[in-house]
């Protein structure tokens, strides 16, 4: 099999689009780097706060007139990118491939999800339709119109570049709010792209802007006044301690999603062959570095021989993982984004080894990378035995390519982990057992709860949940929930004398 | 050659497909008595590839197992793309019901491989494997018939 080509040649400068334009930032510039060979694919500005002011004017100065687009008008411009977007899929997946380092697979599969959502809100003309009663007393009627609010500031996280973006601002923009989106500085390239194909689209001016950059962006959205509402993805502490109470200062409607530390609970009644590849997609797709990522595998009951199975199992097929270039279509896992993320996860390795967990597969030195590429990002498959709930490869997040082991007797100990977690993300049971997976989806406290699916990412017309730590605010980004977080409910009372 | 990943996979599909058209325009030049039915089968192979790329861009997402599906072992699939070139029209016909033998085998194989993980991807290797054994009852018909 070929490597397939890469779409960005030299080096892109990133610039601003802001009020339709492509603007040059007076901020310091930063290098894009491939994590694949230490290549700068790119230059991106860390822009200013005047920047930040600028695009916000922008934002507010277009809303009047967007607000009175019909939404059918409104869906027709999403119509439009959401063709631009499909003509493009393959470039756009290459791009992410390129800045960020998954596999093709991966990418595809991010590009396919983001563009559901601008297919969901497509659909702003019903979505957006309010409710009424009609002689609410004699003679007077009650209804509600969802309006839309002004300005929201959209900021992305470096694991998925091109989707995160969009859970949030196809649906502001087709509620008739204009959008200020802050991606990643490690990976601006693809919310570059979409641009340039918003643009193509025939958006207004000022509808969509993308300014890049870093805490003066952030921090210039969270103060500015014009701002009503931030949707934000990344660590829970930048979650929790900053976009969430600061938000709540300056009267800012908030989605703030941060980490995890996921539980994949192991039933003996599962079928192996399915689980397997599960397994190996939740913990070391991407690399782990997803909110969705299971981290820990709690294997229930005291049968040996299943656990022994299911050990080799998942050792066994997590040693042949082929490991390289992102663009190889064989390659199955690429590297971390950067060389200081490995070190981190190499960090909680250690950690965990130091509070009694044993190393059974070794991903800091047992592994082969397909191809000439310095292994600066790279890392191979770590599962470890003998992990507590206590420890911090449990308790708090790697985001990295390592799965921890725990075994206890009984569903209700399960559950009672996770639980106890502080995060409450995304947890999942394999079993062939019904009334189990009734059980434990009935009682687990976690936002995105999988039966037999290790990757719990809801489609685009459901929201994706989450629950504190790993979530702050009400609603959720994605689908009707998106819609009613983009909306005000005016509600009108008539009467006619 | 062991393939895991749905992208490799597609691939080598739609490899198979092309190499399959090509045999098939081979075999039109090459005995005017199977030309239409050849030219037919090769256009239905630029088809099934359409089809099979389409399936895959559609439901692949982050919540499948798009790099753990498969477990193809690609050398129990090859065969010639062009007709041998000494023999006679049946056995052109016994080398064209023998890849569409491999083929159909490829397309269970995968499909039963990633029926758990993939979706519509198994379900359109199973209809492309269903109007191959089509093809092979027309080839099997015409192989009597000489």
């Amino acid at each position: 099999m070929a490597i397939l080509e890469e779409p960005v040649k030299g080096i892109l400068e990133v610039k601003n689009y802001i009020d339709g334009e492509w603007v040059e930032s007076k901020g310091e510039i930063q290098d894009v780097v491939n994590p694949l060979n230490g290549k700068v694919i790119g230059r991106v500005p860390i822009s200013t706060k005047e920047e930040i002011d600028a695009a916000v004017e922008a934002a507010k100065a277009a809303f009047p007139d967007w607000r009175t687009t019909p939404p059918v008008a409104r869906a027709r411009c999403l119509f439009r990118l959401k063709e631009l977007l499909e003509a493009n899929f393959e470039e756009v997946s290459r791009v992410q491939t390129q800045e960020h380092g998954k596999t093709i697979d991966e990418s595809r599969g991010e590009t396919r999800r983001g563009i559901e959502n601008v297919e969901v809100a497509c659909g702003i003309p019903t979505l957006m339709q309010g409710y009424n009663s009609e002689d609410i007393a004699s003679g007077i009627d009650e209804y509600l119109i969802p309006t839309p609010l002004g300005v929201f500031g959209i900021i992305g996280p470096f694991n998925f570049p091109f989707m995160i973006p969009l859970w949030s601002a196809p649906y502001a923009v087709a509620t008739g709010n204009c959008v200020v989106i802050k991606p990643s500085s490690e990976v601006p390239l693809s919310q570059m792209k979409i641009a340039e194909l918003v643009d193509e689209a025939g958006f207004p001016p000022g509808v969509w802007n993308v300014v890049n950059g870093g805490r003066t962006v952030v921090n210039g959205m969270l103060d500015h006044p014009d701002i009503e509402g931030i949707t934000f993805v990344g660590s829970t502490p930048t979650a929790k301690d900053v976009i969430y109470p600061r938000c709540g200062a300056t009267g800012k409607r908030v989605i703030a999603q941060g980490g995890a530390s996921n539980f994949m609970v192991i039933m003996p009644d599962c079928n192996l062959r399915a689980t397997i590849p599960a397994l190996m997609t939740s913990f070391f797709g991407n690399a782990g570095q997803r909110c969705l990522a299971g981290q820990n595998v709690i294997v229930v009951g005291d049968d040996d021989r299943f656990y022994k199975a299911f050990i080799d199992g998942v050792v066994d097929t997590a040693r042949k993982i082929v490991i390289g270039n992102g663009l190889d279509e064989e390659v199955q896992m690429g590297p971390v984004r950067d060389a200081e993320k490995k070190k981190k996860i190499l960090s909680y390795i250690s950690s965990g080894i130091e509070e009694g967990a044993k190393v059974i597969l070794d991903g800091r030195s047992d592994f082969k990378i397909k191809g000439d590429y310095p292994d600066t990002c790279f890392l191979g498959s770590t599962i470890m035995e003998n992990v507590k709930p206590e420890m911090k490869i449990v308790t708090e997040e790697i985001f990295g390519p390592t799965m921890g082991i725990l075994r206890v007797k009984t569903l209700d100990e399960a559950i009672k982990i996770c639980d106890d977690n502080p995060f409450h993300n995304a947890d999942a049971i394999f079993t062939s057992n019904g009334r189990t997976a009734r059980e434990f989806k009935y009682r687990v406290k976690s936002g995105n709860v999988g039966i037999n699916v290790g990757i719990v990412a809801p489609m685009a017309f459901f929201p994706f949940s989450g629950m504190p730590d790993s979530f702050f605010g009400i609603l959720h980004t994605q689908g009707k929930e998106a819609i009613r977080f983009f909306t005000e409910s005016k509600v009108v009372i008539e009467r006619w004398p | 050659m062991r393939l895991n990943t749905s992208a490799s996979v597609i691939s080598y599909a739609k490899q198979l497909e092309a190499d399959s058209a090509a045999f098939y325009e081979n075999m039109a030049e090459r005995y005017p008595k199977a030309k239409e039915i050849s030219l037919t089968f090769s256009k239905e192979n630029s088809n099934y590839a359409t089809m099979i790329q389409r399936a895959y861009y559609g439901v692949i997402t982050d919540a499948i197992e798009g790099c753990f599906a498969f477990s193809v072992e690609t050398d129990k699939y090859t065969f010639e793309r062009e007709p041998a070139k000494e023999p006679g029209f049946a056995d052109a016909l016994n080398q064209a019901i023998d890849m569409e033998q491999k083929l159909i085998s490829f397309y269970t194989d995968a499909a039963e491989q990633s029926k758990a993980f993939m979706a519509d991807v198994p379900r359109t290797f199973l209809i492309v494997a269903k109007k191959r054994k089509g093809r092979e009852d027309k080839l099997r018909t015409l192989l009597k018939e000489t």
